[in-house]
């Protein structure tokens, strides 16, 4: 759809450097782990009492259900080592039938939400950026290639219930992921950890911020789809300069118009803002997982997992439109195809008279049927049908076996065919 | 006594009986409406017997199955239903399709496509004979309209907006209200008093037209969403 970076270029910085050592066993490294995590102690000597001064728990009196390291209730996040013990890792790589190949701390640092730990190299920022732009690029190859004629906003609308947090999340949800009530270093490897009191990093799409962003907003400026296609993001959304602030001004916006004494107890079960802070820390774990994998074991593995994660997910296409003038519409297409104008003829007919008549209408080319439907009166029956053709019009599909691009990064692929390409919109919204 | 319109059959003969034996001035408060056939619509049997017979329609053959066979068998009697949008008409696949390439077109029952007289399956929809609901206005466009013409329309227009109304000046000039409004703009000041005037019209709605105004408008939005 946009602007795609090949898959084929090696990832550097951050991404791939980050974690040294995720592999190395615990017993080898106990204190390089703990001078890591120097930034965000404040001595990395401190002996064990001065954690238990740290969080105020009494560690002699409660002691935790497993041995944890000396620093970890200090830190914001598990230690990776603790990942080869979480029997609910363990547990969640098996159930995914993720290759070997993927380490379990790996797997443990994409639980870890940017807004628990803000270190890049703990959390899974990088993994889920990494994770979304395979999977915005794999889906939005095949919608266009399984439905070549789709008008832009119709993309748009599937790739966001395809990729979007909501559908993400669902699909976190249904690994059986739990989260932890409050990110930490003590908690389970294997709960997801995330920060309901700061929102934590957003991570960035591609697309550009519009020079004209603030007249937008302030005269109502509409934008053309087709500058929506190279300035806004994956779903036709606006660039904003700083999104992890706009949500927070949202957030104090709500919390000063917050009324205790209205409604206490809807407080303690969440709220909009809470429900949305998780949504997206799920959505971003399930972008992490994919990242990981592409990380790991390469494109083959995780175009696999794709596929049969998200893209096996079922979306009915022709519940997405919304038609302003379907007759005018489809006269059009049928003036820009070189057809007779369309005509809406009547097929059968019932009750005329009655409360509840039935008429079923047809629009037809020529002697060619476009669509047709069934509908209460004349009127209704007949915009109905100029819907379901265009619907079907836009809905052409060459096969669910057309071929897509990336198919042609398999080693020894055939021949690339070209895939069928529409000429365009019918109207220019 | 009004006339009265009756459409039952039994009343129908009994009507017919009436107009027969009494005068004039009876059949006078009777309209019959008579049916080409009138026992086609007869529904109701004299006797309770012959209405459970005429009743008792037989099943679906699919049901029956053939007598010969006792292996199992798949029932297939699918209710009536709409036409999916993703069977793609014929007419509508590109020229690329393989689909066009096979001899379908009897399938989709295309005369324009298929030969008279080779279809044997499914025998060709002949379209020009069945009903036309509404022509579209913009199927035809006549585009009479000369430059001076156009002027003339905003002359008019801005002269006195009240006097020549867009339906009267589209119907002057033989075209559609919508074009008098695409070439001609009337003042801010009339546009406003027209909208103040609709907006009072509004007002005065009591609250059962409001609502089925409101309700109206909601249909008709969820027929564009594709949700009716």
């Amino acid at each position: 759809m946009k602007r795609l970076r090949p898959a084929s270029s090696r990832w550097t910085g951050w991404l791939l450097v980050a974690r040294p050592g995720a592999l190395r066993s615990a017993q080898q490294q106990p204190v390089s782990l703990t001078l890591r995590r120097q930034q965000s102690t404040s001595t990395a000597t401190a002996p064990a009492s001065y954690n238990t001064q740290l969080d105020g728990t009494d560690h002699d009196r409660f002691p935790p259900l497993e041995p944890l390291p000396p620093s970890a209730t200090s830190l914001p996040s598990p230690l990776p080592e603790r990942a080869l013990r979480s029997a609910k890792l363990a547990a969640l790589h098996a159930r995914l039938s993720l290759p070997k190949k993927l380490p379990l701390q790996t797997l443990a640092r994409t639980l870890v939400d940017a807004s628990a730990d803000e270190n890049p190299k703990f959390n899974n920022a990088n993994l889920a950026f990494v994770g979304q732009t395979l999977i915005n690029y794999h889906i939005a190859e095949w919608i266009m290639v399984r439905y070549p004629r789709l008008p832009m906003a119709i993309i748009w609308a599937a790739m966001l219930a395809y990729t979007g947090p909501a559908p993400l999340h669902q699909v976190a949800r249904s690994w059986g992921i739990e989260s932890a009530a409050v990110p930490g270093g003590e908690v389970d490897p294997g709960l997801l950890q995330y920060s309901l009191e700061k929102p934590g990093t957003a991570i960035r799409g591609f697309g550009y911020k519009r020079e004209e962003l603030d007249f937008i907003d302030k005269y109502k400026f509409r934008q053309s789809i087709n500058s929506g296609v190279i300035f806004d993001d994956d779903y036709g959304n606006l660039i904003r300069e700083n999104a992890q602030r706009q949500r927070q001004e949202e957030q104090d916006a709500m919390d000063a118009n917050y009324d205790e004494s209205i409604e206490p107890d809807h407080m303690s079960y969440g709220n909009e803002a809470t429900r949305s802070l998780a949504e997206n820390a799920h959505a971003n774990f399930t972008r992490a997982v994919v990242g990981a994998i592409y990380a790991h074991c390469g494109r083959d593995a995780v175009k696999a997992f794709i596929k049969s994660h998200i893209m096996s997910r079922t979306l009915d296409f022709s519940k997405l439109f919304e038609f302003k003038n379907p007759t005018r519409e489809l006269n059009m297409l049928c003036e820009r195809e070189d057809f007779d104008p369309p005509i809406a003829r009547m097929l059968s007919e019932t009750g005329r008279l009655s409360r509840t008549p039935v008429y079923v209408v047809g629009i037809f080319s020529g002697n060619d049927k476009l669509g047709e439907a069934v509908g209460p009166s004349l009127d209704m029956a007949r915009l109905k049908a100029a819907m379901n053709s265009l619907k079907s019009w836009y809905l052409y599909s060459p096969g669910g076996n057309a071929r897509l691009p990336s198919d042609m990064l398999a080693p020894e692929a055939r021949p690339w065919q070209p895939a069928y390409i529409d000429i365009g919109e019918v109207v220019a919204r | 006594m009004e006339a009265q319109l009756i459409r039952r059959p039994a009343a129908a003969t009994c009507c017919t009986l009436l107009s027969n034996s009494t005068s004039s001035a009876t059949a006078n408060r009777l309209l019959v409406v008579r049916t080409t056939t009138p026992t086609a619509n007869t529904r109701q049997k004299s006797t309770a017997a012959r209405a459970r017979r005429a009743l008792a329609i037989p099943p679906h053959p699919s049901f029956l199955g053939s007598p010969t066979s006792s292996s199992d068998r798949i029932i297939f009697n699918p209710p009536a239903s709409e036409a999916s949008v993703f069977h793609t008409p014929y007419k509508f696949l590109p020229k690329s399709d393989p689909r066009r390439r096979v001899s379908l077109p009897d399938m989709f029952g295309s005369a324009t496509t298929t030969k008279a007289g080779t279809s044997t399956t499914t025998p060709s929809l002949d379209a020009s004979k069945l009903p036309v609901v509404k022509k579209w206005a913009f199927n035809t466009k006549p585009h009479h309209l000369t430059l001076e013409d156009v002027h003339e329309i905003r002359r008019l227009r801005a002269e006195d907006p009240v006097e020549n109304t867009v339906a009267k000046v589209a119907s002057r000039y033989n075209c559609t209200k919508l074009f008098v409004m695409m070439c001609s703009e009337s003042s801010r000041e009339h546009r406003d008093k027209m909208r103040a005037e609709l907006e009072a019209k509004r007002a005065r709605w009591g609250p059962i037209r409001a609502a089925a105004k409101a309700a109206r408008k909601q249909r008709f939005d969820m027929l564009m969403r594709g949700e009716l």
